[in-house]
């Protein structure tokens, strides 16, 4: 295994390393799915709102999400805003913040999809069974919603951890930072690390990803039929 | 009908939104008062201190296989906090961030092998030298460059982005094409796998290359100015750059730089560079008094 | 922020928009080639070829870019592959945006009604003239809308090229910083050439595909 360089990963807490800057990044992207799941709820609710201002407002978020990379928006954050406000912002709330601003608009504009797309007549049917509106949201507005959501959600996290690999660039040290410190620091004793290390990146990040898109593809699958 | 139920969706909304905010109220709190920098009181009262270093620029800092950090840099960095009296928390930089860092306070000193430059002196303050360094070249020993005018046109020359040689090459050689990376491990990476023909940079870490990878030389030992380098702070932070001038002078009486370079530099220069390398008390060889750039 | 400094920076930046958006559009051609190929494989239900490329979508849609790149660049060369920085950049894009776009037209592909393929069975036609001439230019247009966010997608991608010694848009803005620090001026042109370069291509997409709504409901 010398040749290709795996043999680096045995050595000390290496791999246990890795796995730690991995799980840096999966942190991150569960945090901020979360907050954008929140967030984007409500959003996606005032996002069906007539109001010509609000839905201005909310496009203009999401063009935004949609055109600039995510890399831009990290250095706008981190390095901007101390410029601008004077704000010192750790990288970390940094990177919760610009994943959560993105998640948030892909996550309201999910959540409106979702609600528009339930037919009037289910809420008039639901109405003229008796339904007050607590049992009519509770028990058919809402499963229905989330059944559509539920799969892009979880699309959403993979998409997530993917983009934290970038997390590097503003200084946390995640799992590719960790690969190229493992590499530096044996790049003597075995030059061919850089294969080892970052074919091992490649897998761990599949390895993450996978279940995660396979769980979305099947739970689509189940409730497209509906 | 379906006015009914857009207020009831807003009013939903509103509620989740409030919710939102306060558990975004989380943020703004893990964010610091302190907008600028630190003073040493700030820091000693905070109990840590922060230190933007290398984690990938072996032997001046690197991490090593038990995810400690180690290097000639860290070597003084953990010497600063025990003195400080504080506990350390490393910052993993790269060359071009370390300015930036300073200037929006993510760190409190910059260690990371800092060259002392005039136009960096308009944006940080430097302290005391400790460790002299002048440019310096590696390339493959089936192709060794000499010479700047060696260079081809169709060749390219790695450096690593923020770094003396790039400012160095960009204003004296404009004419070579560069290729540049962020990071020091991608740059040795992609100098091994042969994606360019040399790579031009501290002489100290081209040497240390040369010695520690086969099959490359230092075509050209020195290149531009002798410089120094030396600790860094936030414009402005007295303070915290007094402090340090203490104790490098401090450290200079028990002659401590030369102890971080046999314990961190000897196994790759060996001690021929010792006296070359190492800058003690913050006093350069060959001058009287030792004067720091304001 | 000062306006000089904003000016002298602007040849920079424009070099780096071009350098972006050729090697960014050159991945997003391989990719629409690339998704093309690998879906018609997977319809068409090819022996042994459609399981390699079903290795391949999942292997690249579940993987970071810019772990990709790191792989291709750095990695590859170990073993004895050495591709340039270019190269890497538009295979790479290519290659993640094929995996995408395969997915995207599959979903077209699967959108076709089945009694349509047996008609044109019955009518005689092969089984590749039925994918050539029914189904195919279905899809695609099915597949507009999705066709068009990746091709956005892609295009934002393009700014971990950086990492790979390429000269695009990031890189300038990152260069810059780390040699004159003039921070806001740089993450200000930054924002503006991203907007020159993908604004254009979202306007367009959604007129498109108000367009294809319109045929739609024509239909």
């Amino acid at each position: 295994m010398q040749s290709l360089g795996i043999d680096v990963l045995f050595k000390g807490i290496n791999f246990q390393r890795l796995l730690g800057g991995l799980w840096v990044a999966v942190r991150l992207s569960l945090i901020s799915v979360s907050i954008s799941i929140v967030l984007g709820t409500g959003m996606g609710m005032l996002m069906t709102s007539k109001n010509r201002l609000l839905q201005f407002f909310f496009r203009l978020w999401l063009e935004t999400v949609r055109i600039m990379p995510q890399m831009v928006l990290l250095f706008v954050v981190y390095f901007g805003t101390t410029r601008v406000f004077g704000w010192n912002l750790e990288a970390e709330a940094a990177a919760i913040i610009v994943f959560s601003f993105w998640g948030t608009a892909e996550m309201g504009d999910l959540v409106r999809g979702a609600l528009i797309s339930i037919p009037v007549i289910q809420y008039e049917s639901a109405r003229a069974l008796g339904m007050d509106e607590k049992t009519l949201y509770l028990y058919v507005i809402l499963p229905q919603t989330i059944r559509r959501m539920l799969p892009l959600s979880i699309n959403l996290i993979t998409r997530m951890i993917k983009t934290t690999s970038l997390v590097m660039m503003i200084g946390i040290v995640e799992v590719l930072k960790v690969a190229q410190q493992i590499i530096e620091a044996n790049r003597k004793s075995s030059p061919n690390a850089a294969f080892g290390v970052f074919g091992t990146v490649f897998l761990l990040y599949f390895l993450i990803c996978w279940p995660v898109s396979r769980l979305a593809a099947r739970l689509e699958k189940r409730w497209a039929g509906d | 009908m379906s006015g009914i139920r857009k207020n009831r969706i807003a009013k939903s909304a509103a509620a989740l939104i409030g919710a939102a905010a306060l558990l975004t109220g989380t943020i703004p709190a893990l964010a610091d008062e302190n907008a600028v920098y630190r003073t040493v009181e700030e820091i000693q009262e905070s109990g840590s201190v922060r230190i933007g270093v290398f984690s990938d620029k072996s032997p001046f800092g690197y991490v090593d296989e038990y995810g400690e950090y180690q290097g000639y840099d860290v070597y003084f960095a953990r010497r600063i906090g025990e003195d400080l009296g504080v506990e350390i928390e490393y910052v993993s930089t790269e060359a071009a961030n370390r300015i930036e860092y300073l200037q929006t306070g993510k760190v409190d000193i910059i260690l990371a092998n800092f060259t002392v430059t005039e136009e960096r002196a308009e944006e940080v303050d430097f302290a005391l030298p400790y460790m002299n360094v002048a440019l310096g070249v590696v390339s493959p020993e089936d192709a060794v460059i000499e010479s700047l005018d060696e260079i081809g046109e169709d060749q390219q020359v790695i450096v690593i982005s923020g770094t003396t040689a790039e400012t160095y090459l960009e204003k004296n050689n404009p004419e070579i094409r560069l290729q540049k990376y962020d990071a020091y491990a991608e740059a040795k990476t992609a100098l091994e796998n042969g994606n360019a023909d040399a790579w031009a940079n501290d002489n100290t870490e081209v040497i240390a290359f040369a010695i520690e990878n086969e099959g490359f030389v230092v075509g050209i030992p020195s290149l531009g100015s002798a410089d120094t380098i030396a600790p860094a702070v936030t414009k402005g932070n007295e303070s915290l750059l007094n402090w340090l001038n203490e104790e490098i002078k401090a450290l200079g009486e028990e002659a401590f730089f030369h102890q971080d370079y046999e314990e961190t530099l000897l196994s790759t220069y060996g001690a021929d560079y010792e006296d070359t390398l190492v800058v003690e008390g913050g006093v350069i060889a060959g001058e009287e008094e030792a004067e720091t750039e304001a | 922020m000062d306006p000089e400094v904003m000016k002298s920076y602007l040849p920079l930046y424009r070099d780096a928009l071009f350098l972006t958006m050729r090697i960014g559009w050159q991945g997003v051609l391989l990719a629409l080639v690339l998704g093309l190929v690998c879906a018609a494989v997977l319809q068409l239900k090819l022996p042994f070829i459609r399981r390699i490329v079903a290795v391949y979508v999942e292997l690249f849609r579940n993987t970071p870019l810019l772990v990709q790149l790191f792989f291709l660049y750095f990695a590859l060369p170990r073993i004895g592959i050495r591709i340039s920085a270019e190269v890497c950049g538009w295979v790479g894009l290519g290659l993640i945006g094929g995996a995408y776009m395969t997915e995207t037209f599959r979903s077209g592909l699967d959108s076709i009604a089945r009694i349509q393929t047996e008609s044109a069975a019955s009518l005689g036609m092969t089984r590749f003239q039925i994918f050539r001439y029914v189904v195919l230019p279905q899809a695609v247009a099915s597949s507009i809308p999705g066709i068009l966010a990746n091709i956005i997608f892609l295009l934002k991608e393009t700014s971990v090229f950086s990492t790979i010694s390429l000269m695009d848009l990031m890189f300038t803005a990152k260069d810059l910083i780390g040699m004159y620090a003039k921070t806001l001026e740089c993450l200000t042109l930054l924002v503006i050439f991203y907007l020159i370069m993908l604004l254009p291509v979202s306007v367009a997409g959604s007129i498109i595909e108000r367009r294809l709504r319109y045929a739609e409901f024509g239909n």
